[in-house]
């Protein structure tokens, strides 16, 4: 038994030292967006991690142990919210055992709860697919909602680290207006598409198009999370025809085969469009995600 | 009087829907209390089996050295066995409660429904507030030992548990009342140790309750001591790491207790008292193809020493008994859509040395079973799974019995969203 404690005592401080000698503030974070924007304004005074990888599909997270390691020793855990990470996050912040990042907590913050989110339903059924009871998750598509978010994580940082206050606002304050800038020549670029209708393969891009103002003519899944079906299929292709659309819009991780077959049965464009930063190898930060959305609607 | 009853109940009827459902469905109440309504969620399993075998014969079969026949000692009838009968069963219903209860500590509960019976089958508080990377676990709960153990039964890659904890656990696995302590390590791999201090109840391995074995043909009675709870403890380490999209998990594990068990065969009651030690070993690799397809194997090799007595009713003291048991089984699990997944399992308990005052009970070593599933998944709330077990590892009277099922499972939850498994 003396052996085995000694053992445990050597362990502890050979794999706990490193963690008490790095003294920058932990951030963990569920998406690669939230990961970018709190380097812009975290800069060197944060370590950033984030858990899940932007290619993958945000709903369906595999629940690592190694995130468990990572949630350990956060100082700070940012989520998206707005249930998106329902499967994947709880049972691995319940195993972390730290207490800073519990909800409810300082260190926890919950992105989704400073929006006013969009298609809240108001019958809430599983027999219409996977709903959000909040409204749909996807709000970082909005580039105001960037906008918002920043600022609330720019508060937060401040909250937990109050030394570095000065140099999180000013870094905040050149992503605000270098962002506002940013949006206007979206708008501009955008403006042509104005009142087009588009169809989307999964409701993630709602929040962009009202930004925009492209109108929604449904999606090709019938309900949020199931797979198309050969009857709805045929149905949004008699709706596309009727009233025309500008394009089908994909994300990078569903199967494109639906998309594919509506594409040639309506000559309607089909673009597949980045979600998240590091979805394609264009979008290495929060600005290029947004870029890279307007250039391959533009293309 | 009677007519003064029967107004008080009519008031009753009519006031209390008025007082219940207040203008606005309630929220106009000042002491509602709606809000705090835990999380709930509900599982329900039902099957089609059709095995080669009568109920009867398969809930007489025995596992040499492992499981005792059934209908002999009186307690498991096929019934109460997931897929215990040929045709429809009512595996199980599950019913779980969680929330957060104060500043310091959640509470997770699952209740365990058969067609017939309640069960706690886990109650347990964890906490929220303590520092340094460390949890507490107490109430009822199954033990961290090994990589399948914790999980609940809809989580299971099969519809049934590893021959091997069958084996040395029962059907339930290990789960017991009493704590557990866990440690995640700081550090940049996942690293956890835990200690668990259990009552040690479990019927298969371990047990407390002394016994007086009666030998009916001249009243003669030998009387085993019982042992004081908590009798089992046990130690664990899980660690994993990431190799891109190869999500390697390891543990060890082991359990130490009391064991005190008796049993009724046809030549009489016969009684052990001792102390078992299992250790485990498992390891699980997954590798993630994309968002919704994986390839993963999972394998765990469990160990069971037992030393102690053996009491037969008629003879007049103990016998000197050991055993020494090992097994393990491998599952290969590939998700090759979003909504479909197959799996194959190989299931062996390769060791059983039994040794009464030294001589060897030449037990079968061979017990073994083949498994294929197909399963489909609608969403994450519904399963449908078909599955294909050959089976050797039924023993009558000393001969194996072979046999086969095809069983057709379906898998239900409503409620709060469970948890993806890793």
């Amino acid at each position: 038994m003396k052996r085995i404690k000694l053992i445990v005592i050597l362990m502890i401080l050979i794999i706990g030292i490193p963690s008490i000698v790095d003294a920058k503030l932990r951030v963990v974070v569920s998406y690669n967006y939230i990961a970018d924007i709190v380097k812009k304004i975290g800069g060197e005074e944060v370590v950033v991690t984030p858990l899940s990888k932007g290619y993958k599909d945000p709903h369906y997270i595999t629940p690592r142990p190694s995130f468990i390691a990572k949630m350990r020793k956060a100082d700070l855990l940012i989520i998206n919210g707005g249930q998106l990470e329902i499967g994947w996050i709880p049972p691995i912040l319940k195993k972390a055992n730290n207490p800073r990042i519990n909800p409810g907590n300082k260190g926890f913050l919950d992105l989704f709860s400073f929006i006013e989110g969009i298609d809240i339903p108001k019958e809430i059924s599983r027999a219409h697919g996977d709903v959000h009871p909040d409204g749909n998750p996807h709000f970082h598509l909005d580039p105001e909602n960037i906008l918002i978010v920043s600022k609330v994580i720019r508060d937060k940082l401040i909250d937990l680290n109050l030394s570095n206050k000065d140099i999180f606002t000013k870094r905040y304050k050149e992503f605000s207006e270098m962002w506002k800038k940013k949006i206007a020549d979206w708008e501009m670029s955008l403006e042509k598409f104005s009142g087009k209708n588009v169809v989307q393969y999964h409701k993630n891009f709602d929040y962009f198009l009202k930004r925009f103002n492209l109108e929604q003519l449904g999606t090709l899944e019938p309900v949020p999370g199931i797979p198309p079906s050969t009857k709805h299929i045929l149905e949004m292709i008699e709706i596309i025809n009727n009233k025309g659309a500008e394009f089908i819009i994909h994300d990078v991780y569903h199967m494109k085969k639906p998309s594919r077959f509506v594409n040639r049965k309506t000559g309607v464009k089909l673009v597949v469009l980045p979600h998240d930063v590091g979805s394609v190898d264009e979008a290495i930060d929060i600005v290029s995600l947004f870029d890279e959305i307007v250039r391959r609607l533009l293309k | 009087m009677k007519i003064v009853s029967y107004l008080i109940i009519i008031a009753i009827i009519f006031i209390l829907p008025l007082t219940t459902f207040g203008s606005d469905g309630g929220s106009s109440d000042p002491f509602s209390q709606t809000k705090f309504v835990p999380a709930i969620s509900f599982i329900m399993d039902v099957s089609y089996l059709s095995r080669n075998l009568g109920n009867f014969e398969f809930t007489g079969f025995e596992m040499p050295g492992f499981i005792h026949a059934g209908h002999s000692n009186g307690h498991a009838h096929s019934g109460s066995l997931l897929n215990g009968e040929n045709g429809f069963n009512l595996n199980y219903a599950e019913l779980s409660l969680f929330a957060t209860v104060d500043p310091y500590f959640d509470l997770f509960t699952a209740f365990h429904l058969g067609e017939d019976h309640f069960e706690v089958e886990e109650a347990y508080v964890t906490t929220r507030k303590l520092p340094h990377g460390f949890g507490l676990k107490i109430g009822k709960f199954l033990s961290a030992f090994g990589r399948i153990n914790a999980q609940h039964a809809h989580t299971w890659n099969f519809q049934e548990l590893p021959l091997v904890y069958r084996g040395f656990f029962g059907e339930e696995g290990l789960n017991e009342k009493g704590f557990q302590l866990n440690w995640v390590a700081p550090a940049d791999f996942y690293l956890s140790l835990g200690f668990e201090l259990f009552q040690g109840e479990n019927s298969t391995s371990f047990g407390l309750e002394g016994m007086e074995i009666v030998n009916e043909d001249n009243g003669s009675e030998i009387e085993v001591e019982g042992a004081k709870g908590p009798g089992l403890f046990t130690v664990y380490a899980k660690t994993s790491v990431d190799i891109g999209d190869l999500i390697i998990l390891g543990g060890v594990s082991y359990a130490d207790g009391e064991t005190r068990s008796i049993h009724e065969t046809e030549s009489g009651e016969h009684a052990l008292s001792g102390r078992s030690r299992i250790s485990g070993l498992d390891i699980t690799m997954k590798y993630l193809i994309d968002s919704y397809r994986y390839i993963s194997l999972q394998t765990e090799y469990i160990d069971r020493q037992f030393e102690g007595k053996f009491y037969e009713a008629g003879s007049s003291e103990g016998s000197e008994f050991s055993r020494s048991q090992s097994g393990f089984y491998s599952e290969l699990v590939y998700r090759f859509s979003k909504l479909w997944r197959t799996a194959l399992r190989y299931d062996l308990l390769n060791r059983n040395n039994v040794l009464i005052n030294g001589t060897d009970s030449e037990l079968p070593e061979d017990m073994k079973r083949y498994s294929f599933m197909i399963d489909y998944s609608p969403t994450e709330f519904s399963r449908i799974r078909l599955q294909y077990n050959n089976n050797r590892y039924l023993y009558l009277d000393g001969d194996l019995k072979n046999f086969s099922e095809l069983n057709l499972q379906l898998n239900i939850s409503i409620g709060a969203h469970g948890a993806h498994p890793f």
